[in-house]
């Protein structure tokens, strides 16, 4: 399915190539930007996202170019690839997106390729450091290990907003469906991986879902939520050094997510609560089936002022709680943030933030902890980025 | 004599004062745009990305001034956020796919040029700039 949709959007950037010599460029609208980050990791106690942050890391890398045209007033394609590098994750050129998008009016939309998946609060953006204040966003609900396989999928979303009269505001809906693919060294098969489960062709599916954002009639407030459901899962399993080999399976699961939004003048106060509740089971032939599973549930709230015209400062309150596992610091991951950053000009700007993270379900993996993980840790980022 | 000086230099900075409440940029759009007025919470979201047509059902396409008193001032007033947060806003929509980032100009005098020439085309100039060949907006 991935090919056929990469292969139409391909398509169709070759055939708007034909007429394009009757057009101009210029009439084709075409834009190239990009952006990219370098920060900088520095934990007091254990190491996070697979970096030596104990010792100061500067293994956090981005950088992402854009491409797109606009044949026709309602017509866009375009295709962003990434470079992301993060300790041991990463280190490679990917496919952030390609799309071909049909606005028909406000009312009506249609995008389908590989496109951006519109989940929770931030999902479309929360990869693009150019568009808020912090460094890192609140891991309970954006994990940054596992941030690239549930930031698109390869399928199509429709999108649009409806006026609902100027007592109650507006609503904008996205529906979306398609096919995930998490590839074997996907942040969210880290932990599996280093216990010696290894999954050579990863793991994906079918899913679909929906959000709906209310614009309500008091300016500056949205209020929304968005649920998907990733259908039944099954992949190969490796184990034991590949001598065993078997199947994982995960259950249908729905992803609830609540959130709301306040912006006015300097000021953005937001909310955004999330769970995660995941059934599956490691089967290798000629022994009994292993029940793995997790019980996320994820919340945060989080306020930013914009101090002058360029510095902005914030702080959020995260927190995730595994209920399936046992009482103890393993269970939750508890992170309270300050940050800064300041643009330099409309290209160019830094950021500074300090976490002080309590519990250790998130970021921290065995293999980078060989001597067992505190319960506390202070991390300090600094960042520098570019956006054009 | 001295209160007569004080009088004249306190009605001069009133009336300076006042001048500089009024606002110094005016919207304008391509005559194909069908209505002479909109709200500013519409020029808002069309200067947003959130909303790419008016009430009376045009089209509209914002177009920006790369940098300027007028940009500043548009901004400022309309849309209500600094330059920098303003691109910041629409890269996001640009890297998530979901919009392609406005054109900008150099000049006032590109910008009616091209809002003049361009079917649906939005922008703004200042006030005392020449103005041919397009329509004002007024702005509720």
């Amino acid at each position: 399915m991935k090919k056929i949709l990469v292969g139409v959007v391909a398509g169709m950037l070759v055939l708007w190539a034909v007429p394009a010599r009757a057009q101009s460029l210029e009439d084709l609208n075409i834009q190239i930007h990009g952006y990219a980050t370098q920060g900088f990791l520095y934990t007091t106690n254990n190491n996070i996202f697979t970096t030596n942050s104990s010792d100061g890391s500067p293994a956090w890398t981005e950088a992402v170019v854009n491409v797109s045209a606009q044949p026709t007033p309602k017509l866009r394609v375009g295709v962003q690839g990434r470079y992301f590098l993060l300790g041991n994750l990463g280190n490679a050129i990917t496919l952030d997106w390609a799309a071909a998008d049909y606005k028909a009016n406000d009312r009506f939309g249609v995008r389908f390729g590989k496109v951006k998946s519109p989940s929770g609060l931030l999902n479309e953006i929360q990869d693009i450091d150019p568009s808020y204040v912090w460094s890192l966003l609140p891991q309970s609900v954006y994990p940054l290990e596992s941030r690239n396989s549930v930031l698109s999928h390869y399928g199509g979303v429709v999108y649009g907003t409806l006026k609902l009269g100027d007592k109650l505001g507006k609503l904008e809906y996205r529906g979306f469906g398609g096919q995930r693919q998490l590839g074997p060294t996907d942040g969210y098969l880290l932990n599996q991986r280093e216990a010696g489960l290894v999954l050579p062709n990863g793991l994906g599916g079918t899913l679909e879902g929906g959000a709906l954002h209310w614009k309500t009639p008091l300016p500056g407030l949205m209020i929304g939520a968005s649920d998907f459901r990733d259908n039944h899962w099954t992949a190969q399993l490796t184990g034991n050094n590949g001598a065993l080999t078997g199947t994982e399976k995960v259950e249908p699961f729905n992803l609830p997510d609540y959130f709301a939004r306040y912006e006015k003048d300097k000021i953005m106060v937001a909310y955004e609560y999330d769970r995660i509740p995941v059934k599956a089971s490691l089967q290798f032939p000629g022994l009994p089936g292993t029940p793995i599973g997790l019980d996320e549930r994820s919340w945060y709230g989080m306020a930013s002022y914009k101090l002058t015209e360029k510095f902005s400062a914030g702080v959020y309150d995260s927190q995730l709680v595994d209920h399936h596992v046992a009482l103890g610091p393993a269970r939750y991951s508890k992170d309270w943030a300050i940050s800064g950053r300041y643009d330099f000009n409309q290209y160019l700007y830094a950021k500074a933030e300090q976490h002080f993270i309590r519990g250790t379900e998130l970021g921290f993996d065995p293999d980078m902890n060989p001597g067992g993980l505190k319960p506390a840790t202070k991390l300090t980022i600094l960042k520098i980025g570019v956006s054009f | 004599m001295k209160n007569l000086l004080f009088a004249s230099l306190l009605l001069a900075a009133v009336f300076t004062l006042v001048a500089n409440t009024e606002a110094q940029v005016i919207v304008i759009a391509n005559p194909s745009v069908k209505t002479n007025e909109l709200s500013k919470s519409d020029l808002r979201d069309i200067f947003s990305g959130s909303s790419s047509s008016l009430k009376d059902g045009s089209h509209v396409i914002p177009v920006l001034l790369k940098e300027g008193a007028a940009e500043d001032e548009f901004l400022s007033a309309y849309v209500g956020k600094s330059d920098a947060a303003f691109r910041a806003s629409w890269r996001s929509l640009v890297f998530s796919g979901q919009a392609a980032m406005p054109k900008s100009l150099d000049s006032e005098e590109a910008m009616v040029e091209y809002v003049a020439h361009n079917v649906g085309a939005i922008g703004y100039i200042r006030k005392e700039m020449k103005h041919e060949g397009i329509k004002v907006l007024t702005v509720k």
